[in-house]
């Protein structure tokens, strides 16, 4: 099967193209190209890729999403709806058929579910399947049910014809916090059950909507899943640490650190490092892509990165306690790492990477409340 | 001297829209001596505000300035640079969504695609063909083809 046959058309009909069906509304391929171009800065793809980004979306099929949410909060959903204003950010929308979604659709009840099935049959092998919330196991997994059937059931039916899932938010993706100790309802990530399709993480607490948007654009224009880091995250997003992109790391690098929220280095802007932020050991685009349409994101706020895009981030310490003086954490050796970063200069970081993946296998495996560990190095 | 407040790095330069300027003047000289167009995101960079401000006023402003009004607006500028562009799109709330500085004769975005054009070749042919309402102060048919001898 081609990589175009894939995208689904299931409710513009077989013959319409994305370029059709927006230039029947008036939407230009000038739209595309700025789209593109948007959407190849935030995936960090050359800008010169934009041209092919266009060319794939408009020669793209109206793709079929069916969304799942299970043990979560709607955070996940409100950050991918939280453009107001018509904008190109929006176009996304334009570009795929939700044809299911808790929070969003219109219909209710069985009408939602016949909607699901519908949607399973007329796409069956196409559609893309897009989870929210972990899936409790324990106890037949009765702690968490949606139409008379558990979150374990539905989840595995709905995948069964899926072309590829996307787990979004730290609780889909590693169990988040539903799964933290002492996880009473054996919650645990997608990946973790579902075998045989291609699983893409995108954690966050919730997660950067362009991420969530931006792997999405991916699926499309290239018909193909984004490379992925070792915890199944796409690279673009999640291919760096927090603290390798802070604005406050000259902060770091001269040994400027806040000692307290209040203090005269507070004020000044300094590292927050030794007041718990897990910059260090979080790999996310928080510092780059930002929050709120690129207004901040935490630490600009003045408050350290607590790590919620990382597996088991609930309990791997606490968040205000430095990573480098942590008792009984595993953190502290990728902590270590980042100390002495500060010392010797950037020809540490690697080293420092190195042993926070170690770390955090640790942490996996140490944490009850961690479903999933972290499967290898990707050095 | 380090000013107050989280966000002071935004005010101090930091050298980058020197390194900004030198591959713009690499990628002229490669566009210049065989015709291959490049392209720099900015966005991908770590340039602070200052830094943007320092960079915008080294390139200058050039003949050309268009302004795009498409999913949020965009604005084109050609820099005092023939051949460099500063492209500028925005998004949601007018926040810039990407900003991007293309070397090449002129910014793809600003060309008509084949299938707007074949599209709009399709919409004036059909405008075309429907009854034409004759405007209040259109000259009379008889007037207009009066023969001058």
């Amino acid at each position: 099967m081609s990589d175009k046959k894939r995208v689904s058309g299931s409710t513009t009909g077989p013959a319409h193209t994305l370029g059709e069906m927006l230039a029947e509304r008036g939407v230009s391929r000038r739209s595309f190209l700025k789209f593109a171009s948007y959407t190849a800065s935030i995936l960090a793809l050359p800008p010169t890729a934009a041209t092919a980004i266009a060319q794939g979306l408009a020669s793209a099929r109206r793709q079929s999403v069916i969304w799942l949410s299970f043990q979560e909060c709607t955070g996940c959903t409100e950050s991918i709806t939280r453009a107001h204003t018509p904008s190109i950010e929006d176009l996304i929308f334009d570009f795929i058929s939700l044809d299911y979604h808790h929070t969003l659709q219109n219909a209710s009840g069985h009408a939602a579910e016949a909607a699901r099935m519908a949607a399973m049959k007329e796409n069956a092998g196409e559609y893309i399947v897009v989870v929210d919330g972990s899936v409790p196991l324990k106890d037949d997994g009765i702690y968490s049910t949606i139409a008379g059937i558990s979150n374990l059931q539905m989840l595995e039916e709905t995948v069964k014809d899926a072309f590829a899932v996307i787990a979004v938010g730290t609780c889909a993706t590693f169990g988040g916090i539903p799964g933290a100790n002492p996880n009473p309802t054996g919650a645990v990530g997608i990946s973790d059950i579902v075998t045989g399709k291609p699983v893409i993480n995108i954690s966050g607490c919730p997660p950067i909507p362009e991420a969530m948007t931006g792997t999405i654009a991916y699926l499309l224009s290239f018909g193909a899943i984004p490379e992925l880091d070792h915890l199944g995250r796409p690279k673009a997003f999640f291919g760096e640490a927090i603290h390798d992109r802070c604005y406050r790391r000259p902060f770091y690098e001269r040994g400027m650190f806040a000692k307290s929220f209040d203090d005269e280095g507070a004020r000044q802007g300094w590292c927050l490092f030794e007041v718990g932020c897990k910059g260090p050991v979080t790999y996310n685009a928080c510092a780059t892509l930002k929050w709120n349409g690129g207004t901040s994101f935490p630490i600009q706020s003045g408050h350290g990165c607590l790590g919620c895009s990382e597996p088991g981030f609930w309990d791997l310490g606490g968040f205000y306690k430095p990573l480098s003086t942590a008792k009984d954490d595993p953190l502290k050796w990728a902590a270590g790492a980042a100390v002495a970063g500060a010392a010797v200069g950037a020809a540490s970081a690697l080293a420092a990477r190195k042993l926070r993946n170690k770390s955090l296998q640790a942490a996996a495996a140490a944490a009850p409340a961690a479903p999933r560990a972290a499967k290898k190095e990707d050095e | 001297m380090v000013e107050r407040g989280a966000t002071c790095l935004d005010a101090q330069t930091t050298g980058m829209a020197w390194s900004v300027l030198a591959e713009v003047g690499r990628l002229l000289e490669m566009l210049a001596s065989n015709g291959e167009p490049g392209c720099i995101d900015l966005r991908s960079l770590p340039l602070t505000d200052a830094d943007r401000e320092e960079l915008e006023s080294l390139l200058g402003r050039g003949e050309v300035r268009v302004e795009l009004d498409l999913a949020g607006r965009s604005e084109v500028w050609e820099t005092a640079y023939a051949g460099a562009w500063w492209i500028r799109h925005r998004g949601a709330g007018d926040r810039i969504a990407a900003e991007l500085i293309a070397v090449c004769p002129a910014p793809e975005i600003l060309m008509a695609h084949p299938a707007d054009i074949q599209a709009a070749a399709r919409r004036l042919r059909s405008n075309l063909q429907q009854p034409r309402p004759a405007a209040a102060n259109e000259l009379s048919e008889t007037t207009r083809e009066t023969p001058h001898v």
